[in-house]
């Protein structure tokens, strides 16, 4: 079989791309009809002699009823997206969205009626899942008991015991003696003498007591038994000494205490600036166990200089605790605190 | 001429069983060989265009009847037309359709012929 040259396929391609076939259907049209080309070569006609016969067949009215056909065709396919966006970026996004949009709608609409169906089950496939529970479980056999309902009794009174008899001292009568006319004194109403009263007690009569005390017993009832240790916590307010026989002093003496002062007491910024000097005179207690307390300024000279005062006496460490025939004691201690400025 | 014209007018209507049929027969084919062998096979009877063929077979792969395979030959891309699997099944389909039809159209002519005869 004879081959076509490339020009001439050149020029049948030409003539069909001239006549307006569309791209997709040329090369197939294309080599039919250079097929057709070369059997007509075979039979001896000249290229020429052929090239006219196929125009001939193809002329340019069946190449465009062959291209709108298949326009035709390819339009049956297409959709609206395609028509919307003929011409125009596909690749931007929005077709292949649009593209998906059913699929997507219907994968969503399943997921979303899936997962609600789901949730609305749940209770019940619970309950299927885990087994309900014994009748036994549920029910309870109660036995109806009669309820002896008793009166409420009162505890009887305890049997207060007869309170035991007192010691008495022996007592002799001695009353007071009332001023009366002669004829009307009772002979035998006369005081008691000394020796009656050794061994007795004055009283409304003479009565043999039952033991020799002589003691004057304070009355059971003025003495409540189980209020006496409360009585007994209440500490007895330590008494605070103004002297005592051993004062009370600063740990280390008072060198030790100068340079403690020296060291903490600051010069009030304010009193130096009204170039104030002069002394504070603190007041304060050394406790029994040394601790500084109620520290206040009996006199002082303003300007900032008593607080600074009473701060640096409340930062002093314990004091070694005055002495009252060899107890420690509360003693309130007076010091001067000097304010000079240099 | 005129007898070209109407044979063209039943071809476009049988057309499409012809390409089917000669696809079931021969496995796979291009748009030229399928007209150079119904012009064999028909003795040039039936000659059939490119413009009537290739719409035709487009339709048919567009129905996916046919898949279609493109070979580069002698330096051009040649299409290659094959049956799938229902396009074998409508090749059956059609065959049946048309020998029934062919044989109902000579039932109907031939009464006229032997009357006359």
């Amino acid at each position: 079989m004879k081959r076509l040259q490339e020009n001439r396929i050149e020029l049948l391609s030409n003539y069909l791309k001239k006549s307006g076939l569309s791209p997709e259907l040329l090369p197939e049209i294309l080599d039919h009809l250079a097929c057709e080309a070369e059997e007509r070569l075979w039979d001896g006609d000249s290229f020429e002699c052929a090239f006219s016969g196929i125009v001939e067949t193809a002329d340019p009215d069946t190449l465009h009823i062959l291209s709108v056909e298949h326009n035709h065709l390819l339009a049956m396919e297409k959709t609206l997206n395609d028509i919307v966006f003929e011409g125009r970026n596909k690749s931007y996004g929005a077709y292949q969205l649009r593209k998906g949009y059913n699929s997507t709608m219907q994968r969503s609409v399943l997921l979303g009626v899936t997962f609600f169906l789901l949730i609305m089950l749940l209770p019940n496939l619970y309950a299927r899942l885990v087994p309900e529970r014994e009748k036994d479980d549920i029910g309870f056999e109660v036995k109806l008991t009669t309820v002896d309902i008793k009166p409420e009794t009162t505890p009887p009174p305890l049997p207060v015991e007869p309170p035991k008899a007192e010691p008495q001292p022996s007592t002799v009568k001695s009353t007071s003696y009332d001023v009366l006319p002669d004829h009307m004194v009772v002979e035998e109403a006369t005081p008691p003498t000394v020796d009656d009263l050794e061994h007795a007690l004055p009283g409304q009569e003479t009565v043999e007591g039952t033991s020799d005390l002589m003691d004057i017993v304070p009355p059971s009832a003025e003495a409540p038994a189980g209020k006496g240790k409360a009585v007994e916590a209440e500490a007895p307010k330590e008494e605070t000494f103004i002297i005592v026989e051993q004062a009370p002093a600063y740990l280390g003496g008072n060198a030790a205490m100068a340079e403690f002062l020296r060291k903490n007491l600051k010069y009030p910024a304010q009193a130096s600036r009204a170039n104030i000097q002069g002394k504070v005179f603190v007041s304060f207690i050394v406790g029994s166990d040394g601790r500084i307390e109620d520290v206040k300024t009996l006199k002082g000279i303003g300007f900032g200089c008593d607080e600074e005062a009473e701060r640096v006496i409340k930062l002093m460490p314990n004091w070694k605790a005055g002495r009252q025939s060899g107890t420690p004691v509360r003693v309130r201690f007076n010091l001067p605190i000097v304010f000079q400025l240099d | 001429m005129d007898t070209n014209t109407t044979s063209n007018e039943y071809v476009r209507g049988t057309l499409k069983t012809i390409v089917l049929n000669l696809l079931a027969e021969e496995k796979r084919m291009y748009g030229y060989e399928i007209t150079q062998e119904v012009k064999e096979r028909t003795g040039g009877a039936i000659a059939l265009t490119f413009g009537a063929l290739y719409p035709v077979l487009h339709k048919l792969e567009q129905e996916g009847l046919l898949v279609t395979e493109s070979v580069e030959v002698d330096g051009r891309l040649r299409k290659y037309y094959s049956l799938t699997t229902p396009g074998n099944e409508a090749a059956r389909v059609k065959t049946d359709d048309l020998e029934r039809f062919v044989d109902a159209i000579r039932l109907l002519l031939a009464p006229k012929s032997l009357a006359t005869e």
